[in-house]
């Protein structure tokens, strides 16, 4: 009796709160929408006509003929600019991510420090991060040049007879490239997002350290470095990602990109040549894939990886 | 009464929403096709509407004063000015296709042959003909320099009207203070009697270690051309099949020439801003063509450092004189709804008012007519220097498999690797490539 009196008025709230939840629902979805539209319409749909092209022979102005895997066989057996790219793109990669973590890490523990004008010293290694890109290919383009350079004429003031061609110099173009990325990005957003997470690491763990008598070195090594290591993996995947897709520096440096023979042409200007200078947007569209899953495979390692040497401090 | 909403359909909405947007890009590729016909010829009666797609001269205000004077002439006809705005020229040509697969490109609009894109748009059939229009008008066709009417014939048909244009890299911009100083007597401006061994001469005596180049030389198409061709060869047929590197011994003399200088006497500089090096004086000879030189003699503020004069480059065995006539056209497109009116405003856009204030007011070398070039040499005399090339230049030969971007881009990367100081490969070697490379992309498959 007593458990039917229950369920008669139980009937009507129920009823209530599935009229809430489907207006809930109604406006959660309402307010997804537009979302959903930019993430169906511009991201999801323009990705699988990518892959439909990537079968396709599409120049955009003639018919579009579906040609199977020829595209990708074409890149893997025939473009010798294909490996040759994809290989600059990992040596630049390689080169200029652990540099670029490393140094990024180091000074934004240097910044933690409690120094007077600490602010100002902030600001002023942020400040080329600001510079926009085409700005500081320019730039550097001026200070490193072979001939009427400033860095070339001082390094022949004091005595050097044949300094370097820099961006001119096939050997010298992708290190220069990699000077010019990490002016820009150790100081950049990478050593803001550093600083956020040293300022996460409980201070107790130092004085602790402090007390079992461990130098600063120590400190850094057995407490700083694993602490931040969730965000040292965060910068490293970003980091990646961002130098595999280099191609502005590139694109600018020299009259046709690319150069100074073929010395430049990363993987991205690859893409892009062939898609937008040659219109061949079905071939561009099957590099395009290809380096898209190299990215996510990459991605993927190191999220296994990092089960090795991320520690998150706490679980 | 209530609607169930559930996340099932929502899902499978949005899914519906994805496939759609995916099916119709990938629909995209099928060229469509232009307006036109039936509905055109209905419409001439009424207003005629044409659209103006361009990259040249936008921001001048030269685009609007055609627009203006052409419509007071013509009363029953509007033109929207549609301005393609890319960071660079070519950055608009992939807009320009995708207009046309989208059915929106207008009426007029220039595939510049300097960029070749030109016979690309033919084969594409993007742009049509104009012979008839030219003949019903019983056009005068030679109030342009012939070789830019030249330029706009393609397997026996005109394609466009030039209102721009120029003779290529066709100098060698001299700083005439370095000659005086060297006690060098200037070349003739407009001859073509000094040797391609007397300017070396002079680059070498001109140059000083860590202070001067006697020579820069551009590593790319345009001047790999006319290097070829200043020794009397060429870089590639008139059909645009075949690379002459190999079989030409001119040409392997012009390139050899450059890479003593450039690899083995290690005398020119390394590619860079030339035109800003030579203002300082720090250039003597800067390769180039009349435009840098009309640029030079403007941009000089010191003539204590630096004076513009140029040097030609010898005559080859036909009498020609080493160039590579380069750009110039307005085309029609080829299913425009009103060819009639679109080739009215083509006339207008290039006559002697039209080319001469586009030269005025975008800076533009618009060197077609000789009528515009009386004009101009009455502003500054600098000009009358350019009237032999421009009327007894040579061609550019256009890739016959419309693969022009492919082809300056194995041109500049191969020269650069062959001319490369720091890393040299042998002279023969860097050659071959250069010679393979180029053939190779004039082998690929037609790119439209």
């Amino acid at each position: 009796m007593a458990t039917a009196a229950q369920a008669i008025p139980a009937k009507p709230a129920k009823t209530q709160r599935s009229a809430r939840q489907r207006r809930e629902n109604f406006y959660g979805y309402l307010f997804l929408t537009p979302w959903l539209i930019g993430f169906f319409g511009l991201f999801i749909g323009p990705g699988l006509a990518s892959l439909y092209l990537s079968f396709t022979n599409y120049n955009i102005i003639g018919e579009s003929k579906f040609i199977g895997l020829d595209n990708y066989v074409h890149m893997f057996t025939e473009d010798d600019l294909f490996w040759a790219s994809l290989g600059r793109t990992f040596y630049f990669a390689c080169a200029s991510v652990p540099l670029s973590v490393l140094g990024s890490m180091f000074l934004a523990i240097l910044l933690d420090s409690k120094l007077r004008g600490v602010a100002v010293y902030r600001t002023l290694f942020f400040m080329p991060s600001l510079v926009p890109l085409v700005a500081s290919v320019i730039l550097w383009k001026w200070l490193l040049d072979a001939d009427f350079g400033i860095v070339n004429q001082g390094l022949r003031e004091i005595g050097v007879d044949d300094p370097p061609g820099w961006f001119v110099d096939r050997r010298m173009a992708i290190p220069s490239l990699i000077i010019m990325r990490l002016w820009t990005s150790i100081g950049g957003t990478q050593m803001i997002i550093f600083l956020a997470g040293l300022q996460g690491i409980p201070t107790e763990l130092y004085d602790a350290s402090a007390i079992d008598g461990a130098n600063t070195w120590q400190r850094i090594r057995s407490v700083t470095i694993p602490l931040l290591s969730p965000t040292i993996f965060f910068n490293t995947v970003l980091g990646i990602i961002g130098a595999l897709q280099t191609f502005a520096a590139a694109f600018l440096l020299t009259p046709e990109g690319g150069g100074p023979a073929f010395a430049t042409w990363f993987y991205a200007l690859h893409i892009w040549k062939n898609a937008f200078d040659y219109f061949e947007i079905g071939y561009a569209a099957a590099l395009a894939w290809f380096f898209a899953l190299i990215i996510i495979g990459l991605t993927i390692f190191q999220q296994w990886l990092s089960r090795r040497w991320v520690f998150y401090y706490g679980e | 009464m209530s609607q169930h909403f559930s996340r099932r359909q929502f899902l499978q909405m949005s899914g519906a929403v994805a496939a759609v947007s995916a099916l119709a890009a990938c629909a995209a590729p099928v060229a469509a096709p232009q307006a036109g016909g039936e509905a055109g010829a209905a419409a001439a009666a009424e207003t005629v509407q044409l659209k103006w797609d361009t990259f040249r001269g936008p921001g001048t205000g030269w685009n609007e004063e055609r627009i203006e004077t052409f419509v007071q002439e013509n009363p029953n006809v509007e033109i929207e000015f549609r301005p393609l705005t890319g960071a660079s020229q070519q950055d608009n040509y992939g807009k320009m296709y995708s207009m046309f697969a989208a059915g929106d490109l207008g009426d007029v609009v220039a595939f510049d042959p300097s960029h070749y894109h030109f016979w690309r748009a033919i084969g594409g059939n993007i742009i049509g003909p104009i012979d008839d229009y030219i003949a019903s008008d019983n056009l005068d066709l030679t109030q342009w320099f012939e070789q830019f009417i030249g330029l706009q014939t393609y397997q026996g048909n005109i394609y466009g009207l030039p209102s721009w244009g120029w003779a290529g890299q066709d100098t060698l911009v001299l700083n005439a203070v370095h000659f005086e100083q060297e006690g060098i007597e200037l070349p003739d401006p407009v001859g073509h009697e000094t040797s391609m061994a007397t300017y070396g001469e002079w680059a070498r005596k001109f140059y000083n270690d860590g202070e001067r180049f006697g020579l820069s030389f551009p590593f790319g198409e345009a001047s790999l051309v006319v290097l070829c061709r200043a020794f009397g060869g060429d870089l590639i047929d008139v059909e645009g099949k075949k690379s002459l590197l190999l079989d030409s011994p001119e040409a392997q003399e012009g390139l050899r020439w450059l890479y003593t200088m450039a690899v083995e006497e290690k005398i020119l500089p390394a590619q860079g801003d030339f035109a800003a090096a030579q203002l300082e004086g720090r250039i003597t000879m800067n390769w180039g063509g009349s435009l840098n030189v009309r640029n030079f003699k403007r941009d000089i503020k010191d003539e204590t450092i630096a004076k513009a004069h140029q040097g030609l480059f010898p005559t080859d065995a036909n009498g020609k004189f080493p160039s590579q006539i380069r750009g110039g056209t307005w085309n029609i497109l080829r299913e425009s709804a009103h060819p009639q009116e679109a080739f009215a405003f083509l006339k207008h856009i290039t006559n002697t008012d039209g080319c001469y204030s586009f030269n005025l007011v975008a800076g533009q070398g618009a060197f077609v007519r000789p009528d515009v070039v009386q004009k101009l040499i009455e502003q500054d005399p600098v000009h009358e220097w350019f009237i032999p090339n421009l009327e007894n230049g040579i061609p550019a030969h256009a890739p016959a498999n419309s693969r022009g971007r492919e082809y300056t881009d194995a041109c500049a990367q191969y020269l650069t690797l062959l001319l490369d100081p720091n890393q040299p490969v042998p002279f023969e070697q860097g050659l071959q490539d250069l010679h393979d490379n180029i053939q190779q992309v004039l082998d690929m498959e037609p790119a439209a």
